[in-house]
């Protein structure tokens, strides 16, 4: 076991297993995973901040068993911020905020590859700040499938004046978010709205889109899952490692860059892996970050 | 949360309660032919109506009424009805477990879904977990509107089925059709064994249904050759969010199409 | 006594022909309420109303449409429906056979008894084959304008048609979009010794219909002008998840 004892802002931190292989294709380890949410936590933090935590822990890597865990664990450094979620029998929750950069250190350190939040923040849980379009592609459908779809969205809710933002999933879909930062809306809006947008385009896109769970409805097809626009649902973080076969991050992408990537047609060069995603955010940093202000009003709702 | 549901109470077995709703197994299939209004192609829906005010009438302004005479009617309420069996109107108690193949198919009336409520999920998994291992259906009765049903809960695919089963004085007696018993040559039953076996299949029931769907479909091709299928009005579901949001969704739409 | 048959037909596979009468084989009855307008209690009745105006459509202004994959119908006047719809045959063709344990209850809708119509060496030889392979044969036939997709079973001594609804007719479970929880092996393993003390043998003759008893006791004491006392039903308390595990150790307990 190795284990190493570091200090940051005066805070002691345990890290363990440094040198534990978690995803054997690239020989990355807890510590390669740790420095990649170092290097990128100045982007990925305003995202987490005070949005109740699941982890999604792999603690012998990607191949292996894992468990999410929506309960802070018990054993937590004092410093960890906290919040209480009500729970749907009406009993309380510890959840952990992932607030500051030890805090993602420590989640890190008990491998939580992937960190999924809700849309809402733990201190306004029926508040979400934006509405989702989470597009995932059925048997036989793929990413760019998924980028067809997100282009046509993007033009939908553009003539409804609202500017939305794409990230890849960082697995095989798309994330299309619309920021909205307001007070009123709740998850009964924007999930009305999203069935509706969904709905629109599964009846003038039929053979590209459907707005149905069921998976003989999503052959070939780009699933909308409009239900997740939900409280109790939640998505993967952007900016997040997935735990696929290759270390491979929820990126955000421009639109310029989406249509680019769709007209080339190549399925192969749209996943950002993690030492792509660190140099780009170095380079052109936090393309989500309107995600964070902007302020928009969902239409006829 | 996209299904409607029928009936919500809570299921039991010893002490263990789960709150539950009861949505549709069944649905309209795809093979059907709709009745559509010749004005605009709307779809039609059947609707109660009263006779006298040749006005439609809604739900909260019927009533149910059971005929003693002509034109003679007791009514009786969703409340006295449910007064009825109190202890069996919201609950349905799993008072046996038995094994799924003692279940004679013949009882098998009409199924359903159970959909866990909030606060209730962990519990249902475990009870729909638990019969799928041990292979068991739990065995209950409980009132729903104006009926008493006897029903079996099942592990389907992860859900748990609720099915309706006939009563045994409703399950007619055979004994007077019955077959005889008559030496049977075994070269026939061979024989039919083996052509039987070499039709033997998995069940797919999609299968049947597109083969269906298909010849019918073959069938309007000379139809719909000779007049255009017709498209009728948007809005053809309740479900659909705001008429208002739906009407500048479609018409941000065809410009969207007209653009591309 | 199942009285007259119902229709006749021949189960048909390869070279076999088996000619069979159908008798239904279930029998339901109970009360029988009307729907009334509450304010004059006049006897309400259905009407087909257009989904976009909501104003009742007379029957000259009704079309039948089919509805394809594009949302558009295909319309069809009284006459080519006539022509589409499928032609009585007598014949029950039996497309193949599958072991009786794949075909789940979701898909049965009707059952009906098969008396051979003629002493039939056919009828039981196959009925012998059937229980000795434990198979099902999977058939479809026409009766009155309607296509049919059924099951042929052998159950005790007699055959059985049971009537099969399309797979697009059953809703998938996928769509109910259930959670996926986290259950322990502990708790499951209690719950499992719990079942089998719970366990009987199916002997449907126990269970009774009571409602029907006492909803006519009911209606009785309306005629007669007497007052009913409103009972509220029972509520159960749900268990909350993190007193599963105890209720079910409490439970062992008692049955145990």
């Amino acid at each position: 076991m190795n284990k190493k004892v570091t200090q940051i802002a005066g805070r002691n931190l345990s890290l363990s297993n440094l040198e534990k292989v978690l995803y054997p294709s690239t020989g990355f380890t807890k510590a390669h995973i740790l420095e990649y949410y170092r290097l990128v936590s100045p982007y990925i933090l305003p995202h987490l901040r005070g949005r109740a935590l699941t982890l999604k822990r792999y603690p012998d890597g990607v191949a292996e068993a894992y468990f999410f865990e929506k309960r802070c664990p018990a054993h937590r450094p004092s410093w960890v911020a906290t919040a209480e979620i009500a729970r749907d029998n009406g009993e309380q929750m510890t959840v952990c905020l992932v607030n500051d950069l030890d805090t993602l250190m420590w989640v890190e350190n008990l491998a939580s590859l992937e960190l999924h939040v809700p849309l809402a923040r733990a201190d306004a849980p029926e508040n979400p700040d934006a509405v989702v379009f989470d597009l995932d592609p059925g048997n036989g459908a793929g990413i760019l499938d998924c980028m067809r779809v997100a282009l046509i969205l993007r033009d939908l809710l553009a003539g409804l004046k609202l500017t939305c933002f794409p990230k890849t999933s960082g697995m095989k879909g798309l994330h299309v978010l619309a920021p909205l930062n307001q007070k009123k809306m709740t998850f009964d809006d924007t999930k009305k709205f999203s069935k509706s947008v969904a709905q629109v385009l599964e009846r003038n896109y039929p053979d590209l889109v459907t707005s149905k769970m069921a998976k003989e409805q999503r052959v070939k097809k780009v699933f909308i899952n409009w239900s997740q626009n939900d409280s109790s649902k939640t998505m993967v973080c952007v900016y997040s490692l997935r735990a696929g076969e290759r270390p491979t991050v929820s990126f955000p992408l421009t639109w310029k860059e989406l249509e680019h990537l769709e007209s080339n047609g190549n399925p192969d060069k749209i996943q950002v892996e993690q030492s792509e995603a660190v140099s780009r955010l170095k380079k052109s940093g936090d393309l989500f970050g309107e995600m964070l202000v902007m302020k928009q009003r969902l239409p006829y709702i | 949360m996209a299904m409607q549901s029928i009936w919500s109470g809570t299921i039991s077995f010893s002490l263990v309660a789960i709150p539950v709703q009861l949505v549709r197994a069944v649905e309209p299939g795809r093979v059907s032919f709709r009745l559509l209004h010749t004005k605009d192609y709307s779809p039609l829906s059947r609707r109660m109506f009263c006779p006298r005010e040749e006005k439609m009438v809604e739900p909260e302004d019927i009533i149910r009424g059971y005929e003693i005479g002509p034109d003679k009617y007791i009514t009786v309420t969703d409340e006295e009805l449910e007064s009825v069996s109190p202890e069996r109107s919201r609950t349905i108690e799993i008072v046996e477990f038995v094994d799924l193949k003692d279940i004679d198919s013949i009882y098998y009336d009409h199924p359903y879904y159970l959909v866990p409520s909030k606060g209730g999920e962990k519990a249902y998994q475990l009870l729909a977990e638990v019969m799928r291992r041990t292979n068991k259906a739990g065995l209950a009765k409980f009132v729903m509107g104006e009926r008493e049903y006897l029903v079996a809960i099942k592990n389907i695919e992860g859900a748990l089925s609720l099915i309706t089963l006939h009563y045994s004085e409703e399950i007619l007696p055979d004994d007077d059709i019955l077959p005889g018993a008559s030496p049977i040559e075994t070269l026939e039953t061979a024989r039919m064994k083996k052509i039987i076996k070499e039709m033997t299949a998995d069940f797919n029931p999609a299968e049947y249904a597109n083969e269906r769907r298909k010849s019918i479909l073959t069938l309007l091709k000379k139809k719909a050759k000779k007049q255009p299928p017709v498209t009728p009005p948007d809005i053809e579901d309740d479900e659909e969010g705001p008429v208002d949001l739906v009407a500048a969704l479609e018409a941000s739409m065809r410009k969207v199409k007209k653009n591309r | 006594m199942t009285g007259r048959a119902i229709w006749k037909g021949n189960l048909h596979f390869g070279v076999i022909d088996i000619a069979v009468k159908l008798h239904t084989a279930v029998k339901e009855e109970h009360i029988q309420f009307h729907l009334l307008h509450k304010k004059d209690h006049l006897k309400l009745k259905q009407q087909m109303i257009c989904a976009h105006e909501k104003v009742p459509v007379p029957p000259e202004e009704q079309i039948r449409g089919f509805k394809q994959d594009d949302g558009r119908y295909v319309l069809v006047t009284p006459s080519e429906l006539e022509e589409i719809l499928p032609q009585d045959s007598r014949v029950i063709s039996i497309l193949e056979f599958v072991k009786t344990s794949q075909i789940d209850p979701r898909y049965i809708t009707r059952s009906y008894y098969l008396e051979p119509d003629n002493p039939s060496r056919a009828y039981l030889t196959l009925a012998a084959a059937l229980t000795d392979l434990d198979v099902e044969g999977i058939c479809t036939w026409t009766m009155r304008k309607r296509s049919y997709l059924g099951a042929l079973q052998m159950s005790g001594k007699i055959l059985r048609l049971n009537t099969l609804r399309y797979a697009d007719e059953v809703v998938p479970v996928s769509s109910l979009d259930l959670p996926h929880m986290s259950i322990s092996e502990k708790e499951l393993h209690i719950a499992s010794d719990l079942i089998s003390h719970l366990t009987a043998s199916f002997e449907p003759q126990k269970f009774e219909n009571e409602h029907e008893k006492k909803l006519r006791q009911l209606i009785d004491k309306k005629a007669r002008g007497e007052k009913i006392v409103i009972l509220r039903p029972r509520r159960l308390k749900p268990t909350s998840p993190d007193k599963l595990l105890q209720t079910l150790e409490a439970s062992l307990k008692k049955v145990a």
